[in-house]
């Protein structure tokens, strides 16, 4: 019972993942500063931006429903939360571990987006609208192939169980064995954080702020923990599957920080891509890659 | 709480940028001064789209008939506590525009402006000095 709660709300979920995230999107904003010649920001930046939305007044826009207004935060950072429990976060074992664990993470990771989605065709305001629109077409563009990235190191190990997974690949790096999957898996990441080149949702030179023109101080503050933290559970899962799994504290720290080094070299180095563009990239290059791999990892068997 | 989220607000400044009628010569300014030369992050100042997100209203030029209601409006759109920063000697007192048949005013005669940063137009330092003394004010708390 005791175990629970503190695997709930400090270690590997609630404190221990809510640091984590806001240390790695400072890193991610200190990377691409340095990338463009800049200082960048100072460590607490994102902390501190947290909680000056904390203390900010929230205004509800008029028309929307308040009860929805307010859920849609909630369980954007519920799910991202939720998922941390399932990953190798820090290095040791998930907190929770079962058979099809892999596609319950996969799921509550892709809550954000499609609450962020849901939340901005809430209100009535135009820019919301339209990033609500794009936010929903890019999510359904990159959430197959991704998962069927993610589901290549599971059908070679012929198991939807992470523990297993890890255990049964043994700390091969399976990046030399699918690198296709690999390429999709990270790809899918920049589009689930929205990340250039797959910014289009929230755009902030065009459509303003996107689906989340509308929300101010809590809300806002949740949806942008949220991101953080499903920062570091995808660097965790993609890391785990594919850069022979994690071991230890080290091993964590040193695969993670550098995949996100690799995704902050992609997003300094990319341009925003129309939503347009995005569609047709993953669904005629991407889905078609990702599925060759799948096909390759079935022929060849357990490789 | 007060002090740490006194802190927060001092180091994480989102601004919104809007023009009521400048000349565009200020605007520039305040483009330059988001340039990566300046680099306004490392002071956690950010520009932001929407004025639900940001913190400070940076208001340039003289207020016209037709900016005056969408002025207030956007002010009305920002969530408490909101900062008025008005830029350029036109935002401050009218400038040449003073006295035109178009303009109503400057900004302090519509909305409570919490900092001022003279100059036709600033040059980015100033406005950077400009969002220093305005932390430096919010430390002291003394923007209502
Ligand atoms: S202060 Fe000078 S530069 Fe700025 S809007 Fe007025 S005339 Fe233009």
């Amino acid at each position: 019972m005791l175990d629970d709660l503190f695997a709930l709300l400090v270690f590997p979920g609630g404190l221990f993942v809510v640091v984590c995230g806001l240390v790695y999107m400072w890193l991610n904003r200190k990377l691409i500063a340095r990338l463009q010649n800049r200082i960048g920001p100072r460590w607490f930046q994102p902390a501190a931006d947290t909680m000056k939305l904390l203390g900010n007044e929230e205004i509800m826009p008029a028309g929307v429903d308040p009860v929805l207004f307010h859920l849609f935060p909630l369980l954007a950072a519920a799910g991202a939360l939720t998922a941390a429990l399932y990953v190798p976060l820090g290095g040791v074992n998930p907190a929770f571990s079962f058979e099809g664990d892999l596609i319950v993470t996969i799921t509550l990771l892709g809550l954000l987006t499609l609450m962020t989605g849901l939340a901005g065709s809430l209100s009535a305001d135009r820019f919301a609208l339209v990033g609500a629109n794009r936010t929903l077409t890019q999510l359904f563009s990159y959430e197959v192939p991704f998962l069927l990235a993610l589901l290549g190191p599971a059908l070679a190990a012929g198991s939807w169980q992470l523990q297993e997974i890890l255990a049964s690949h043994g700390g091969r790096w399976l990046l030399i064995m699918q690198p296709i999957g690999f390429v999709v898996a990270i790809l899918g990441l920049l589009g689930k954080l929205e990340l250039h080149p797959f910014d289009a949702p929230e755009a902030n030179t065009e459509i303003v702020a996107g689906a989340l023109t509308e929300y101010s101080g809590r809300g806002l503050a949740l949806f942008y923990l949220s991101r953080g933290i499903e920062l570091v559970i995808g660097l965790t899962l993609v890391s785990a599957l594919y850069l022979g799994g994690i071991g230890s504290p080290l091993a964590f720290l040193a695969k993670t920080l550098g995949l996100l080094l690799g995704i902050t070299l992609i997003e300094a180095l990319m341009t925003r891509l129309r939503i347009d563009q995005t569609v047709s990239l993953w669904w005629r290059l991407m889905s078609v890659a990702v599925l060759v791999q799948l096909l390759i990892v079935v022929i060849v068997g357990r490789i | 709480m007060e002090p740490i989220l006194t802190w927060a607000r001092v180091n994480s400044i989102w601004a919104v940028h809007f023009n009521s009628g400048s000349c565009n010569g200020c605007d520039i300014e305040i483009l330059s001064t988001l340039t990566p030369y300046y680099d306004v992050e490392r002071l956690g100042i950010e520009l932001r789209g929407s004025p639900r997100h940001a913190d400070v209203l940076v208001v340039t030029g003289a207020v016209t008939r037709q900016a005056r209601d969408r002025l207030l409006r956007i002010h009305a759109q920002m969530p408490d506590p909101a900062f008025v920063m008005a830029v350029g000697t036109c935002a401050i007192g009218g400038g040449v525009f003073q006295g035109c048949y178009n303009v109503v005013g400057s900004v302090s005669d519509l909305l409570p402006v919490d900092m001022a940063v003279p100059g036709c137009p600033p040059r980015p330092a100033a406005i950077i000095a400009g969002f220093a003394a305005l932390m430096e004010r919010i430390r002291k708390g003394e923007p209502a």
